[in-house]
Order: C-alpha cells, then structure tokens, then sequence
C-alpha cells in the first residue's frame, strides 16, 4: 500500500469517526428522552449513565393519558393549524402584491425592512401592550387570543418564504393567462396556487413548527388550565416539588413526534428557506 | 272577587316556593374549577375533589396543580381580570393581604358558609383582613407551621444535647460534620425566592431582628439582622452540595437519605415520609421541635395555605359547598391520615387513629396554636423577592451579610413606599 | 412587474398583512414608549408621571446591568460556538458520502424540538447527583459538575443547551453556502498545490461569507431573546448569574406588576437589538453577491 492510500485510507476512517461523533451530537440526547420515558422510577436515581431502560414500562404514558395530554395537544392543535391558515392567507396576498405590482416610492421596500424588524422584535418587549390589547378584544385567555399574537411569530416569516416562492413563478405564464382574458384572481387560482404547492406546504410546515413550541405568550396569556398548550403543559412538568422525569421525557416525546414527522418532509425547504434570506 | 284575586296571590306565592324549593335544597352541581398546589397539597385535593365528586354527582371538577411562583401569577391575572377562570383558588397566607385587600375574594361568613368552629386561632386570623378582625376571606385549609428536625440517634452518638439555640445548631453541626462519615451537618433550602426566605425567617426573629416594624416600615437594617445572616451562611460550610439550590424534594431527600443530621426547616407533610420504612432510612430517629431560639424564644412561623372563593367565580355556591366539605373534622382528619396533610382545625389532632400514626402531632398542634405570622403587607411577594435575592447573594459568596442587609433594607423601602 | 397597477387589487391583496402588522407591532411600541414615563402598577394603576426616572433607576440598577451583561455574554458566546461548530458539521457533510441524504435530517432533530422540550432533557441531565452528563464522568474517574448551581458555570451550562439546540440551523445555513461552491475553484486550487487550509481560509470562508453573517445574525438576535431556557433551567439563579434580560422584564412586569419599569427595560432592550440587527444586516447586504 502506497502512502498517499494509506493516508487516504486514514482520512477516511477519521472522517468516518467524525462523522459519527457529530451525529451522536446531534441524536443522543433524543434518544435517551425516548428511552427514559420507558424506564422505571427506581432507575431516576441510579448513578449509572444508561440510555435505554434496565425495566421496560409505559405507566408514564398512562399517567400522561390520564393527567390532561390530550386536550392539551387539541389546544396545540386549534393554535398552531389556526395561526398558520391566517399566515398563509395574508402573507401570500402580501407576496403577491409585492412581487407583481409596482409600488411607489420604494414602499414594497420599505414594507419588507418592517417585516425584517418584526422578526427581530423581543417578543417580550410587546407582549404587556399586547396583553391589552387582547383585553379590549375579550381575547385574553382565548384560544383564538393566541393565534391572533402567534402572528407576531408566523407572519413574517411566511410572508418572507412565500415572496421566494411566488417570485419563482415566471410572469410569462400569468401574462399568458392575462391576454386568454383571466382576471387576477382567476390568474391566482388556477396558475399560481398549483405552481407554489409545495412552497405552500413547506411554509405551512415551517410556520407550524414555530406555532407548536411557542411558549412565552402562551404562558402570558393563557391562564385557564383547559386552554394550556403543550410546552406549558410540559413546563408544569418541571415542577417545584419533582422532577417526574418519566411523565416528564414522556410528554417531550409525544409532543415532538408531529413535528419530528412534519420535518422529515420540508428537509429541502429549510435549506432553501435560510439561502432564501439573502435575497 | 276579592277571593279570587287572594286566592291567585297564594297560587303564585306556593308556586314560587314549589319553584324555588328545589334549587334551596339542591344539590352542589355543575363545574367547578380549582387552582392549587403541586407536591403533596395537589395529591390531598385530587383526593378530596374525587370524594366530593362521589357525594355530588351532579359535580365535575378541574384541578390545576401549580407550583409556587406559577400558581401566584396565575391567581394575580387571573383574579384581577375578573375573568372567571377559578371558582377556587388555594393561597399562601402571605398572599392573603394583596388578595384580599383587592376585594378578589368572596367574603365567606356573609355569603352564609358554615365555618368550622374547631379552626386553629392563629389560622384562622390570618384569613381575615384586616388580621384577626376583618372579615372572613378565606379558611384555613393546611395547617402549616414551620418546625425544626434532628436525628436523635446522632446525637446520642455525638453526646450532643437537644439544640436549645442556634449557637448549639451551628456547633452540632460542626461536630457531626467532621466526625460522622458521610452525614451533614445540616440541610435547607437554599433556592432563591419563597424557599430560601422561609428558611431564613425563624433564624431572622429568633436573633430578635424582623423585616417589617409595626407601622408597616422597613426594619431590616440592623445588627441583629447581620447576625443572623452570618449564621445563616455559616451554616452553609456544613450543608451538602449544591444547597444554594436544594429545594423541598432535595432537603427530604437528605433527610430520609440519612446523609443530613438536622433540617432547620420541616414542615409536617415532609415528616410522615421519615417514619415509613418504605422510603426513610431514619425511621423513628428524627425529632420534632419548634426551631430554637437565640436573642429572642423561639416562634414558630405559620405558613398555612388557605382556601378562598374567587369574587368573579362562576359557581360560588359549589365552591362554597367544597369549602365546607374539605375543612370539615372528618375530610381533614382523613387526609392527615392518607397523604399526612397537616390540618387546620384542633379535632382532627385529637383523634386517636391521627396521634398514633404521627406521634408528634401534640407538639405539631402546639406549635401551631402559638404561630406567629409573616408580615401582612399586601407587597409581600415582592418584599420576599428582594430578601431572598440578596440572601442567595450571601450563600453563593458574592456579598456580605454587611453589604447584602442594608442594600436588601433600601430596596425593601422602595418596594413599601410604592 | 409589467401588469397594470390595478390600484385595487394590490392594496387588497396587501391590506391584512399591514392591518395585522401595524395593530401587533406598530401600536404595542408606541404604548410601551409611552408606558415607559410614567410610574404605572398593574394592580394599583396609574401612579404618575415620572419622565425619564425609570430608564435611570434601571441604568443603576445593580439586577438590570447585570441581566444586560448575562445576556449579552450568552449571545456572544453562544454565536460564535454555534459558527465554529456549525462551520466543522457543514464542512465533514458537504463531501459526498454514503447515507449523507439520510443523515444530514437527522443532525437538525435538535432544532425541531420545542424548547420547553430540550430544557427538560437537559436539564435532567445537568442533575448533579443523577444526571446523565455526571454520570458519565464520575464513571471515567471524574468529578461531577455543578452545572446550574455554581454561579460562575450556570450561564455557559444553559449556552450548552443552546449550542446542541440550534448549531443545526447554522449547519444548514453554512451547508447551503457550501454547496453553491463550484467544485471547479477547488480543483484549480489544487491544481495550484495549496494545502487544505490553504483552500479553507482562501476559497471556502470568502465564498460564504455572506452565508456567514446571516447565521452569526439570526443567531445573536435569537439568542438575545433568552427566556424560555433560564426559566425552565435555573429561574434566573443562581444569585442572579443566570437572569437574562428578558426575565428581568418578565419578573418586573408579570410578577411585581411594575408596568413603567418592564416597559423602560423592554426599550432598552429593543436599542440594543435594533443595533445589533442594523450592524449585521449592513454587513449581509454588502457581503451579497449581486
């Protein structure tokens, strides 16, 4: 074997090793949240670092089952497929509007800085004028309270995803369907909303993700234990008094797995979403 | 004609009573929606909501289990909201002046609640505000009082004496930290907030110091109070790891561990896990006293939770009806007996099957009878905020007793003078 | 842009969003500014007004600077770790290799979890009588760490959770940047004989640089926001080592009830952010390529 394949060989291996160590990085702590909730209570206080469990059990799922999870992960549910059906439909007439009409004075500009300081926005910095705001309305400890402030959160991003995505729609075909005599919103319906499906999707996904693990302003404006979301849900788990970690990894287990699911399809997306800030 | 129409009049009166007799003698219904405590104060309402449910089935129930903080800023928003959101709601006696101040709470003994006759004087004052005089806001539900723990068998070894004051604390500590392998000397909360100030307190009024003078002024800034607090660290040196952030569960679980000599903060729904052998390992070996004295005797500090019904609650009468049920004698000497929830009115303490399960209950009730109260100045939360800021500030070594008293004194004032 | 401005239409398409933005943005800042002058409690109301008396008494409030620092030390730290190491993760995944297509979604797992989530795992793991980490280095000979309790390490214990939980998204940014590389710059470098270094420092890191500044960008911001993982970790302590400037704010508005004073430390806070926001930003649209 000459040297430089025997130091290929090398670089290899070590790329290998590197490889692995930066996947179990990235995995070993999900793992052991999956395994944990499967052990039994005597193994909380063993000194022996173990990932999966000595003794198999699923009363922590149970007790779960029984304490509330379920109308919790409805709440979840409500919020975060309301916020992002309120985004998507008023970001993507945003979009639209900025990609296709001409704006005076730089106003679409103007209008996408906004959104940019939107993001950048402390969201405690407006939540006690929110907080009233939601008073007036009779919004306040309200399911619907919510997904009126989780725009704060999925707006501007869904407005900054779907700009990319309309603006990937060559104009040629719109003025195609212009000069066939299709007003504009026959023009959105039948062209644009097929050709921007699944950047649809991945912003839908995308916004979702960030709705479903909100937790500051579900804290704040959210009293009534019926109406708490799942990461309150979970904080109240990290109690005063003991730290269950059964129910505790269980509960952070069932509340990841639908957007674990739901990021396995917008994988490409994300990319894209985070190269699509440059432009 | 005249009868006709008297004849009428007496129609429509019995109707209304035949009408109105039903919902007199009805019985408790609809939903009723409870805010409480996490740990072992969650565990005893879980029970008494379910028997209270079996006795009323026509009422569904909600209990949220909350821990310290959350279950204050949950009440504060949602009771001042007037929202709805609680029919009953569980505070901390402290809490009592701002709620109650507020005007938050049902006034208990005009809306016509049968009060228990048993309650515990000094329980019983802290749910009325004005203190003692005022009307009745709230009842005493858990009858908490702050006591002092030792381990018998050590001392015995170490032919230490019962501690009479906290000099003899600190030397039983010493003592038992250098020469008992593997046990500490002592063990507290050290965790910044309500925990670390409870245990602080009895310390403070033991050296004759206090936060609060009788005209409701800061009255930290003393030489009493620096040395209390020097003690207080001093205490540190022979604590397990890790106590500047040990909350209840840790502080049990020294104790039941074996591995901490005396916890100069217990409160009786900790102490029935030290006599089971199922957890303890010091079964029948652990002392109950009223934490001892120093300048001035020792006061045992009241730290009861109290029950109220929430001005804007949606089912008061229910709530009301569950008020009754749970300090009711036999609820509350039933919930001693399965959780070890200490109660609040004098009956249950005599009861036979009570004393021989917790053998220390006379001096439980003793202590309790002769309570003295936390401040009650509606800006508790914040002034116990300040304190047990700074004296995490102490623990962790970042200031002085010297510096960290007339700081936490100056910002004590600000805080009153709101 | 060629269609006629139908008027119409495109104030209608654009409305909701402005209406929505300007009510949950726009007016919430003014009433902060205004709550900010005056001497406002919750529960007790309107107490007078007071100018800039509470941005002062916050500027000397020993508990306000030091959540300034904590904050802003947490930021820093946690960015330029998550860039190092985001860098290491994009570049091992940008050569082609078996099952790279599987694992790459798997390395972002840990930024699809709930924060609340990560905080539970960590911090049983942070435990320091049975926690997973001291576990592990009490079984190799090692002494336990007091992660959250020892005031000089529990800020860069929490920056630890935060690097596991989000270099994934630097990763990803960084891999896109990566690959819209040519693979021919590569080629001619080695052609030229430079070594790997060479090439990192003098074709790789220029290349992305852009890619560079949005992850250090949206990293600094987001980590600026600190609350969610120090009120589920430490509450803020030990003493006040943890406690960010957004608890600071939460504790004074939500918990005192101190309206004038959290509306006061939130402009201060959103200064501070906008600065840093406008320093990155210039230097995103300078690094574009266009």
């Amino acid at each position: 074997m000459t040297a430089a394949r025997a130091r290929r060989y090398l670089q290899g291996a070590l790329l290998a090793v590197a490889t692995a160590l930066a996947l179990t990085f990235a995995l070993l702590p999900i793992v052991w949240l999956a395994g944990t909730s499967f052990k039994s209570p005597g193994e909380f206080t063993s000194r022996q670092p173990t990932i999966l469990p000595r003794e198999f059990t699923t009363m922590h799922y149970q007790l779960l089952w029984a304490e509330g999870f379920p109308r919790r992960l409805q709440n979840s549910l409500i919020v975060t497929v309301g916020a992002t059906l309120v985004s998507l439909v008023v970001a993507f007439g945003a979009a639209y509007a900025l990609t296709r009409f001409r704006f005076p004075a730089k106003l679409d500009v103007l209008f996408l800085f906004w959104v940019l300081l939107v993001k950048m926005v402390p969201p405690i910095v407006i939540a006690i004028p929110l907080y009233q705001v939601l008073r007036l309305l009779g919004l306040l400890n309200t399911l619907p309270g919510l997904i009126v402030v989780y725009q704060v959160y999925t707006l501007p991003y869904c407005i900054w995803l779907l700009l990319g995505f309309v603006r990937d729609v060559p104009i040629e075909i719109e003025e195609a369907a212009a000069i066939d005599g299709a007003s504009t919103w026959q023009t959105i319906q039948r062209i644009v909303f097929p050709l921007i499906a699944p950047g649809l999707v991945a912003t839908a996904i995308f916004s979702s993700i960030l709705a479903w693990n909100e937790f500051l302003y579900a804290l704040l404006f959210v009293h009534s234990p019926a109406l708490f979301t799942l990461p309150i849900h979970i904080a109240n788990y990290i109690t005063e008094h003991e730290t269950l970690w059964g129910r505790l990894m269980g509960i952070g287990l069932l509340s990841s797995l639908p957007v674990l699911i739901l990021s396995g399809f917008i994988q490409r997306y994300l990319i894209r979403g985070f190269a699509m800030g440059l432009k | 004609m005249t009868i006709g129409r008297w004849t009428r009049l007496v129609g429509c009166a019995l109707v209304a009573l035949v009408l109105a007799l039903p919902s007199a003698l009805a019985q408790p219904s609809g939903n009723l929606v409870i805010a409480g405590r996490d740990g072992v104060f969650g565990e005893a309402l879980g029970l008494a909501t379910g028997w209270f449910a079996e006795e009323n089935p026509g009422v569904t129930i909600e209990l949220l289990r909350l821990p310290y903080a959350g279950l204050y800023e949950n009440l504060v928003i949602s009771l001042r909201e007037r929202s709805g959101a609680f029919d009953v709601v569980m505070l901390d006696d402290t809490w009592a002046p701002e709620f109650m101040a507020a005007g938050w709470l049902r006034d208990l003994e005009a809306a016509g609640m049968a009060i228990n006759p048993g309650f515990v004087r000094s329980a019983l004052d802290a749910s009325r505000y004005p203190f003692a005089e005022g009307p009745l806001f709230a009842v005493p539900h858990v009858g908490n009082v702050l006591l002092f723990a030792y381990r018998t068998d050590l001392f015995e070894q170490y032919g230490l004496e019962r501690p009479g004051s906290w000099t003899d604390v600190l030397a039983a500590a010493q003592t038992i930290s250098e020469q008992a392998d593997g046990v500490h000397g002592v063990v507290f909360r050290g965790i910044r907030g309500n925990p670390i100030v409870t245990g602080f307190l009895p310390l403070l009024w033991a050296y004759g110091a206090d936060i609060i003078d009788a005209d409701g002024r800061a009255a930290f800034d003393s030489p009493a109070s620096v040395a209390a607090m020097e003690t207080f660290l001093a205490l540190k040196a022979f604590a397990p790891v890790g106590v500047e952030v040990y909350n209840a569960s840790e502080v049990r679980d020294a104790l039941q561990r074996g591995v901490a000599a005396m916890a100069i903060e217990i409160w009786p729904s900790w102490i029935p896990a030290l006599d089971d052998p199922a957890v303890s390992e010091v079964v029948g070996q652990v002392e109950i006293m009223p934490a001892p004295g120093q300048v001035a005797g020792p006061s045992p500090m009241l730290g009861s939770w109290l029950l109220g019904v929430a001005a804007d609650a949606r089912n008061p009468q229910t709530a009301q009806a569950f008020l009754e049920f749970v300090t009711s004698d036999e609820i509350q000497r039933r919930l001693a007996l399965e959780v070890g929830l200490p109660p609040t009115a004098e009956g249950p303490y005599m009861d036979a099957e009570v004393v021989a399960r917790y053998r220390w209950y006379p001096a439980q009730l003793e202590a309790l009878q002769n309570a003295r109260a936390r401040p009650r100045i509606p800006e508790w939360s914040q002034v116990e905020s300040i304190l047990g800021d700074y004296l995490q500030f102490v623990l962790i070594g970042q200031m002085t007793p010297q510096q960290a008293v007339p700081e936490a004194h100056r910002r004590i004032e600000a805080a009153l003078r709101r | 842009m060629l269609h006629r401005t139908q008027n119409l239409t495109r104030i209608l398409l654009l409305l909701p969003a402005l209406v929505l933005l300007a009510a949950l943005t726009i007016y919430p800042l003014v009433t902060v500014v205004y709550y900010s002058f005056f001497d406002y409690h919750y529960v007790r109301g309107f107490e007078g007004f007071v100018g800039l008396d509470n941005y002062r008494n916050l500027l000397g409030d020993l508990f306000f600077t030091v959540s300034v620092r904590n904050t802003l030390v947490f930021a820093l730290l946690a960015t330029s770790s998550q860039l190092l190491l985001g860098l290491a993760f994009a570049l091992l995944f940008n050569r082609p290799f078996r099952g790279r297509q599987l694992f790459v979604p798997l390395m972002i797992l840990p930024m699809i979890l709930s924060t609340m989530v990560v905080s539970a795992i960590w911090r049983a793991w942070f435990h320091y009588d049975f926690g997973f980490l001291n576990n592990v280095l009490r079984a190799v000979g090692l002494e336990g760490v007091r992660w959250l309790f020892d005031p000089g390490i529990a800020l860069y214990s929490i920056a630890l959770v935060d690097l596991w939980q989000w270099t994934p998204m630097v990763f990803l940014i960084l891999l896109a940047g990566l690959q819209s590389i040519p693979g021919e710059y590569y080629e001619a470098a080695r052609i030229d004989g430079a070594n790997g270094f060479q090439v990192l420092t003098s074709i790789t890191l220029p290349l992305i640089k852009g890619h560079l500044f949005l992850a250090a960008l949206l990293r600094t911001v987001d980590a600026f926001k600190l609350f969610d993982k120090v009120y589920a970790l430490t509450g803020g302590g030990p003493g006040i080592s943890t406690e960010s400037v957004s608890t600071y704010i939460y504790r004074e508005g939500f918990r005192y009830f101190n309206v004038g004073t959290a509306s006061a430390a939130s402009i201060i806070m959103l200064a501070v952010a906008l600065t840093l926001t406008l320093v990155y930003a210039g230097q995103v649209l300078r690094g574009q390529r266009r």
